[in-house]
């Protein structure tokens, strides 16, 4: 369970104001809202990549503010994260982009018990004969598979997915939203994304974000159907209306 | 019922005053001395107690040091050649003796020139390759991943450039040494009638002089990629933050140079020639 409290994170100006969310165990959470209203923001503040200034973040009842860096370096293994621009090392193959994580993190894993799993993932994401290839010779998608590959390799029992399917055409986005959720096993999982139309096919709950504030939370049929009028206007994608 | 004006809040923040300004930079100067140094410790520290990842040192050594010969011989080299010529063409209106020319410019060249022209003329290419490369990193999110990999961006990414660095740097200013005396050799006999026998000549340099230029090789060696790791780190933004932080990089360790040489020069005056 991820439990968010009254969390203030601060650039030139504030970007979350006072924010509150709680993610229940097991659940797959659809995170929405405008650009810019801190959605990525609240995704690395919840990993500890970024420190807000105010608030609690607690994961599994440890609130991760008071954890050191060198703390955190422990306690990030129980998530797992794909990045919105993929975050694949450039300097890697396939393969040592997927196995980067095991290497560091589980040091009693054998190179085979390693290599087997990596395998296991690219079997999952369709992308077994893409092994040795460097990420600079992948598509857009194929990028987003490994990233997706990397994220769950190590079964962490949280996944955190920061615009999974952005940039992908509507048949490769679907295709990427399903396996999210048929990997999903019992981890608890925060999703943003700005594709609705698919987000809300997967997803248990939703909230929606809104000029750092939590403005809805609830489940997806609630958000598809709520009256409030800048969810309503951004869940049906409307062009009237207060956003 | 009165009414009152309410000012929006941009028009109310007041413009800083030039002692403001001034203090904000010395407060972001102070800020960034602070947080290279702590680069630099925990760099120290990674070089020591860090993971050892296989190969990457020498991937290393081989960007800073092979790909950077090139470069550095050729400028070097005519850097050596327009120096013995200028010196010459001054040296011939006043004592046309060129008897100990070879020996004077050896010593200027262990001293001060090949050391430091040739740091910051590897300041350059390196400085700006590594923050640009570790730059690129950080916005694109790949230092971030690392972090969550419980890969310290310091011990993977800084300590490597480090050590290769070290010795790379030391290795290059000692061919820049080679080069630039060789350069200056064949310009003195070409343009003075300096035979080569009369310019290799070392009986100018003293056994400080040596232990000066190894110093300062090693300190430029450690200070380039410290310096310009730590440039790469704070970068921002998206390609124009990677912009700016090349250019920070290339005169950040530019100045570090300088500096370091300042320091050393007058350490190594103190130790071994004020006598």
């Amino acid at each position: 369970m991820i439990e968010i409290r009254g969390v203030w994170k601060t650039f030139n100006q504030p970007v979350l104001r006072g924010l509150d969310l709680t993610i229940p165990a097991g659940c797959l959470y659809g995170l929405i809202g405008p650009g810019a209203s801190g959605k990525s923001v609240l995704i690395k503040s919840i990993v500890g990549l970024m420190r807000p200034e105010r608030g609690q973040i607690i994961v599994d009842g440890q609130d991760i503010l008071q954890l050191s860096e060198l703390e955190l370096q422990s306690f990030r293994t129980r998530f797992g994260i794909a990045f919105q621009n993929n975050a694949l090392f450039d300097h890697l193959t396939v393969n040592e982009n997927i196995a980067f994580p095991l290497r560091r993190l589980y040091k009693n894993m054998t190179e085979q018990q390693v290599m087997q799993r990596v395998a296991d993932r690219l079997n999952v994401v369709s992308l077994s004969t893409f092994g040795d290839r460097m990420p600079a010779n992948l598509s857009g998608g194929q990028k987003k598979r490994v990233g997706v590959a990397r994220a769950t390799v190590a079964n962490a029992p949280i996944l955190l997915y920061d615009e999974p399917a952005a940039g992908l055409d509507p048949v490769t986005s679907q295709k990427i939203f399903d396996l999210l959720k048929q990997e999903k096993g019992d981890a608890t999982v925060l999703m943003v994304s700005s594709d609705l139309d698919r987000l809300l096919t997967v997803t248990d709950r939703v909230g929606m974000i809104y000029q750092g504030r939590m403005i809805f939370d609830g489940t997806t049929k609630e958000a598809q159907e709520s009256t409030d009028p800048y969810v309503k206007q951004f869940v049906h994608g409307l062009v009237e209306g207060p956003l | 019922m009165s009414s009152r004006t309410i000012v929006p809040p941009a028009s109310r923040v007041a413009e800083p005053s030039g002692v403001e300004s001034l203090g904000a930079a010395i407060l972001d100067l102070a800020y960034g001395a602070r947080e290279m140094y702590s680069v630099f410790v925990r760099t120290l520290y990674y070089s020591v107690r860090g993971k050892r990842e296989p190969g990457s040192v020498v991937a290393q050594m081989y960007e800073i040091g092979n790909k950077s010969v090139f470069f550095v011989t050729v400028v070097m080299a005519f850097i050596g050649m327009i120096g013995i010529y200028q010196s010459g063409t001054q040296a011939k209106r006043l004592i046309p003796d060129y008897t100990l020319m070879g020996a004077q410019y050896l010593q200027l060249l262990i001293r001060e020139l090949a050391p430091s022209i040739g740091a910051m003329i590897i300041a350059t290419r390196v400085g700006a390759g590594i923050a640009a490369e570790i730059g690129s990193m950080v916005v694109t999110e790949q230092v971030d991943a690392l972090r969550m990999c419980a890969a310290d961006p310091i011990d993977f990414l800084v300590k490597p450039r480090f050590l290769a660095s070290i010795v790379m740097t030391t290795a290059l200013i000692i061919w820049i040494c080679t080069v630039m005396f060789c350069s200056g050799a064949v310009t003195a006999w070409s343009f003075f009638g300096v035979s080569f026998r009369t310019f290799f000549n070392v009986s100018m340099v003293h056994y400080g002089d040596i232990i000066v230029f190894l110093t300062k090789c090693i300190a430029y060696g450690a200070a380039i990629p410290v310096v310009s790791g730590y440039c790469g780190l704070s970068t921002f933004g998206g390609s124009e933050g990677v912009g700016w932080a090349t250019t920070r990089a290339v005169v950040n360790s530019s100045l570090a140079v300088v500096m370091l040489d300042l320091v050393i020069s007058a350490a190594g005056f103190f130790l071994f020639f004020s006598k």
